[in-house]
């Protein structure tokens, strides 16, 4: 819906470390990780106060200390040497944490600097450190930690750097790639350019933007730590100076506390692991889900029963009165009539409304041209019709009567008989719209067997080849896949699927956007001719008054989600009434008077979140007055079968003037 | 290739270079006679110079490295030190068969399980089965592996009547093939709880969130306004694309996977390479040692070489430009 559009100076790092402290507060996730690490921290600190005992003091061994359960004068009970396991728990969490943040801190650095140096650098010092980091990545981790710690001995200052020098190489990839691609954005070659030195260019552009994956990195980091230290403890490479959970397991592991049934001994240390490792997974998620944050639905989520209730009921059954029957003299009934058609998206802030009370009608046979610049609602509201809006979007109100069916309200079953076999889409952007993992011919030929199961595969697979055929694709290539086609090719094999169950209607959504200018002509004449032939009608969304002039009978100017004006292709070139029709035809060059001067638009097309309370095109109208500002503008009849909404064409404005 | 060739190097100097002199250590003895140290040191060939012979008269390959190489190439990986008359490459023979039993059937059961009910969770986003499965693999993450064998143990022993170490009853016969085997599942069935829940949880977390991004692909759209069923579109369009990452991570996982291997087979007791391992750093067995991790290393290796290949069958895209 909005156009992200790359600036030329970079993001502003301090709102990004800002917002993510605020956005891991506003989330439980985050609030809980925080507090659960906090207290741990706090443990930590202050142990010395907090524990009963001190546990690196050695009383005499009495034989009735040992295995003690929990008691007041011992809560967690004692472990194999008569030690209070509450006191050592309090102390192990020191060396946890120490281990924890001090190996994840080297292994930040080493990552992000090798990372950093092979991201930017690249040439033959970055391929090799690249070389080294997947040979180090591959050799399994714990494996080799044994084998240091074995050969250097267990000291806790070798248990830290062996886990801080082995645990980079994941985040230097990551940091590398990261890294790579900030190199050729435009505030850095630009930077570049007026002689900034690379110290300067990483401290100020690249390293800011990397942070963020830093900071996440930083508690997936100190979670591993701390697993692999108690990992090392546990199997009896722990610093034997020193008490950690680890050590407390590997004890209560091999001096019999498991099977003397003495769970004191062994399951708080454990519990205090998962306790840790828990806090910084949550603060991670927290962090993660800032960061990226992915899509919030998907396509196959199931339809919310109670979405469709808030249509107007009543405005669905205006329009079954209002479209006739047919029978002799009736106006020919149109194939398809959308009413009222109002979409919102739901977001964090409330929902949007992307296209609002649009009407028009489809007939057989015709051409509707659906015009606007991007983003005023053309690709929502022909997904609206079919049913295929995301899951954050939905139809709030209006009717979509397709040959005298309500097509919101059909039940599921129905919905999918009637895809594909009365309306299909040529999507924009056919790259993505076929599967990369799947041959072409396949894919066509899947459209064919699910609307007719009484058709065989091969009989399915000849009729895909012949539909390749027929868009100018060798039948041979049928078998291949996506990758192989050019541009024009998929946008052809786009057309052949959307032809696979001949359906009525045809959507063809900016079908030529991303193509060469005689491409784009051949595919225009080739849908053109084919929708002709065989009979269909076609709604073209384009933002190209060319191709409008071209093949479209019928034209639907859209505006901020709205129509603006409606009207047949020749009156409309010929004598636009609404002010953004007039402005649009004068920004497009005419062939056929070439001196004529072109007017751009001024301005950009309002945002979703934030539109006019008038009409939406007030702002950047030359015409606009003030009502304009308060008042929107209803559609105006005209003569002609043409409407338009602006309220020069009030005929109490008219008058007044 | 290239990358085993250079395992095997680093292998060899990771044990003679580092400070502690391992290869000496098996040797060492205040004890021994110098004599006998001379003629022992003779017959591990530690006499010789560690990398290149420059000395006059010797061939230059005349190295404890190209020595190692060349031992290497036969399948010769020494001695055991703790068990002086074993050969390492027996010990490891025996030691890897077990650890198969141990991971393959876990690695299997885990996979399984994440991959369906990351998709179960990922289709039914925001219900009770996604945030279910969700804190079931927070959960497991945040369990070291040794401690939920730990639990494991506790409970199997305890309510199950399950063995809880070694690979067989020890001092029982059996009549038949088939009560020694059933005595093998016995002992198999803890530990290979253990490591396939550790890879369940991790796959899971992976699987959901490649689901989440192929089911908001546009190839998918295109499916749903062709009339696909749901089931239909998961099965055809969605779960070939999703699973394509999970090959890389598979076998970028594999370390992992032994790392829960090595933990498993402490707690249990189960005979394989990761108890060998920790054995051997107990015995300060280095020979052992250097054939462990060696072994493990190739194996991982080897592994990712096998699912980029997996991959390139998987993917039209890659296998086309490996053509190229």
């Amino acid at each position: 819906m909005t156009i992200v559009v790359e600036s030329a100076a970079p993001p502003r790092a301090t709102t990004v470390r800002r917002g993510l402290v605020r956005g891991v507060l506003r989330r439980p996730a985050g609030i809980a990780g925080l507090i659960m690490l906090g207290l741990t921290v706090a443990m930590a600190v202050f142990a010395p106060w907090i524990a009963p005992y001190d546990p690196y003091e050695t009383p005499p061994v009495r034989i009735e200390d040992i295995y003690q359960p929990p008691s007041a004068e011992h809560p967690l009970g004692t472990d194999d040497g008569g030690k209070d396991v509450l006191s050592q728990l309090i102390y192990g969490a020191r060396v946890s944490l120490l281990v924890g943040f001090v190996a994840a801190i080297l292994s930040l650095g080493v990552g992000s600097a090798i990372g950093l140096i092979a991201g930017y650098r690249g040439g033959r010092l970055g391929g090799t450190l690249m070389r080294i980091t997947d040979f180090v990545l591959v050799i399994p981790a714990l494996a080799l930690q044994i084998v240091l710690v074995a050969i250097l001995g267990p000291s806790l200052t070798t248990i830290i750097l062996v886990i801080g020098l082995l645990g980079w190489t994941y985040l230097a990839r990551l940091v590398r790639s990261e890294t790579l691609s900030l190199r050729e954005r435009r505030f850095v070659t630009r930077a570049r350019a007026v002689g900034a030195g690379d110290g300067y260019i990483i401290r100020h552009h690249i390293l800011p933007l990397v942070m963020p994956l830093l900071v996440a990195y930083s508690v997936l980091f100190i979670s591993l730590a701390i697993l692999e230290e108690s990992t090392l403890a546990f199997i009896g490479l722990g610093d034997p100076t020193l008490i950690s959970w680890g050590k407390m397991l590997n004890f209560a592991f091999t001096r019999g506390a498991v099977s003397a049934g003495a769970w004191w001994a062994f399951l708080p240390p454990g519990l205090a692991i998962v306790w840790v490792v828990l806090s910084l997974a949550l603060l991670g998620n927290a962090i993660e889900e800032l960061l990226n944050p992915r899509l919030k639905r998907h396509y196959l989520e199931r339809d919310r029963a109670d979405r469709r209730e808030v249509v107007d009921r009543g405005l669905v059954a205006g329009v079954l009165r209002k479209i006739p029957v047919g029978g002799p003299g009736a106006a020919p009934e149109p194939i398809l009539a959308v009413r009222g058609l109002t979409v919102a998206y739901d977001t964090p802030d409330g929902p949007l409304t992307a296209v609002r009370d649009l009407s028009f009608d489809l007939h057989r046979g015709q051409t509707v041209g659906l015009v606007g610049e991007s983003g005023c609602g053309k690709t929502t509201a022909m997904l609206a019709i079919q049913r295929l809006l995301p899951p954050e979007g939905h139809v709030t109100a209006g009717a979509v009567m397709f040959e005298g069916t309500d097509v919101l309200s059909l039940p599921e079953d129905e919905m999918r008989a009637f895809r594909w076999t009365k309306m299909a889409m040529v999507f924009q952007g056919a790259m993505n719209a076929l599967n990369p993992v799947r041959p072409v011919g396949q894919q066509v030929a899947e459209a064919i067997r699910v609307h007719d199961r009484t058709i065989s595969g091969q009989l399915a697979d000849r009729r895909a080849a012949e539909l390749l055929e027929r868009v100018g694709i060798g039948a041979r290539r049928a078998e291949e896949y996506p990758h192989t086609y050019s541009g024009g090719m998929r946008q052809r094999a786009m057309i052949a699927l959307a032809l696979a169950c001949q359906p009525r209607v045809i959507v063809a959504d900016e079908p030529t956007t991303a193509l060469d200018v005689m491409i784009q002509a051949q595919i225009l004449e080739l849908l053109a001719g084919l929708t002709e032939e065989l009979e269909m009608s076609t709604i073209l969304i384009t933002h190209d008054l060319g191709v409008v002039a071209q093949v479209c009978d019928e034209v639907v100017v859209m505006y901020g989600g709205r129509l603006a004006e409606q009207a047949a292709a020749g009156p409309l070139f010929h004598d636009p009434r609404h002010p953004y029709t007039t402005a649009l035809l004068q920004a497009f060059p005419d062939a056929g008077s070439p001196d004529r001067a072109l007017h751009a638009i001024p301005g950009t097309p309002p945002q979703l979140d934030a539109m006019p309370a008038g009409c939406p095109f007030a702002p950047r109208c030359p015409h606009a007055f003030a009502r304009c500002g308060v008042e929107v503008p209803p559609a105006y009849e005209l003569d002609g079968d043409r409407r338009a909404t602006c309220f020069l064409l009030d005929p109490a404005e008219v008058r007044s003037r | 290739m290239v990358t085993i060739f250079v395992v095997i190097t680093f292998n060899f100097f990771l044990f003679r270079v580092l400070p502690g002199d391992p290869a000496k250590a098996g040797v060492h003895d205040p004890r021994m006679s110098p004599e006998t140290e001379a003629a022992l040191r003779e017959r591990f060939g530690l006499d010789k110079p560690v990398f290149l012979n420059f000395e006059e008269g010797e061939s230059l390959f005349d190295s404890q490295y190209f020595i190692y190489l060349g031992q290497l190439a036969q399948g010769d990986l020494g001695v055991s030190y703790q068990y002086r008359s074993t050969p390492v490459s027996e010990l490891l023979t025996v030691a890897l068969g077990n650890t198969l039993w141990l991971v393959l059937p876990a690695q299997v059961i885990g996979v399984m399980m994440g991959v369906g009910l990351g998709l179960a969770a990922a289709w039914r986003r925001k219900s009770a089965i996604d945030y279910g499965a969700v804190a079931v693999a927070l959960l497991l993450w945040s369990l070291p592996t040794f401690f939920l064998g730990l639990i494991l143990l506790l409970f199997g022993a305890g309510a199950l009547g399950l063995p809880t170490g070694g690979r067989a009853t020890v001092g029982a016969e059996f009549d038949s093939a088939w009560e020694a085997f059933a005595d093998l599942v016995a002992h198999l069935i803890l530990p290979t709880l253990t490591l396939a829940l550790v890879i369940f949880g991790e796959y899971v977390v992976i699987m959901r969130s490649s689901v989440l991004d192929v089911f908001s692909e546009d190839y998918i759209l295109t499916a749903k306004a062709k009339g696909l069923t749901t089931w239909r579109i998961i099965r055809e369009h969605a779960l070939r694309n999703a699973m394509l990452p999970l090959v890389t991570l598979i076998a970028l996982d594999f370390g992992f996977v032994v790392a829960g291997a090595i933990q498993t087979e402490v707690v249990f007791s189960w005979p394989g390479l990761g108890l060998l391992t920790v054995t051997a750093v107990g015995q300060k067995d280095y020979p052992v040692l250097q054939g462990t991790f060696l072994l493990i290393a190739v194996v991982v290796v080897a592994a990712n070489l096998l699912a980029d290949l997996a991959y390139g069958f998987l993917d039209p895209r890659v296998s086309e430009a490996q053509h190229a």
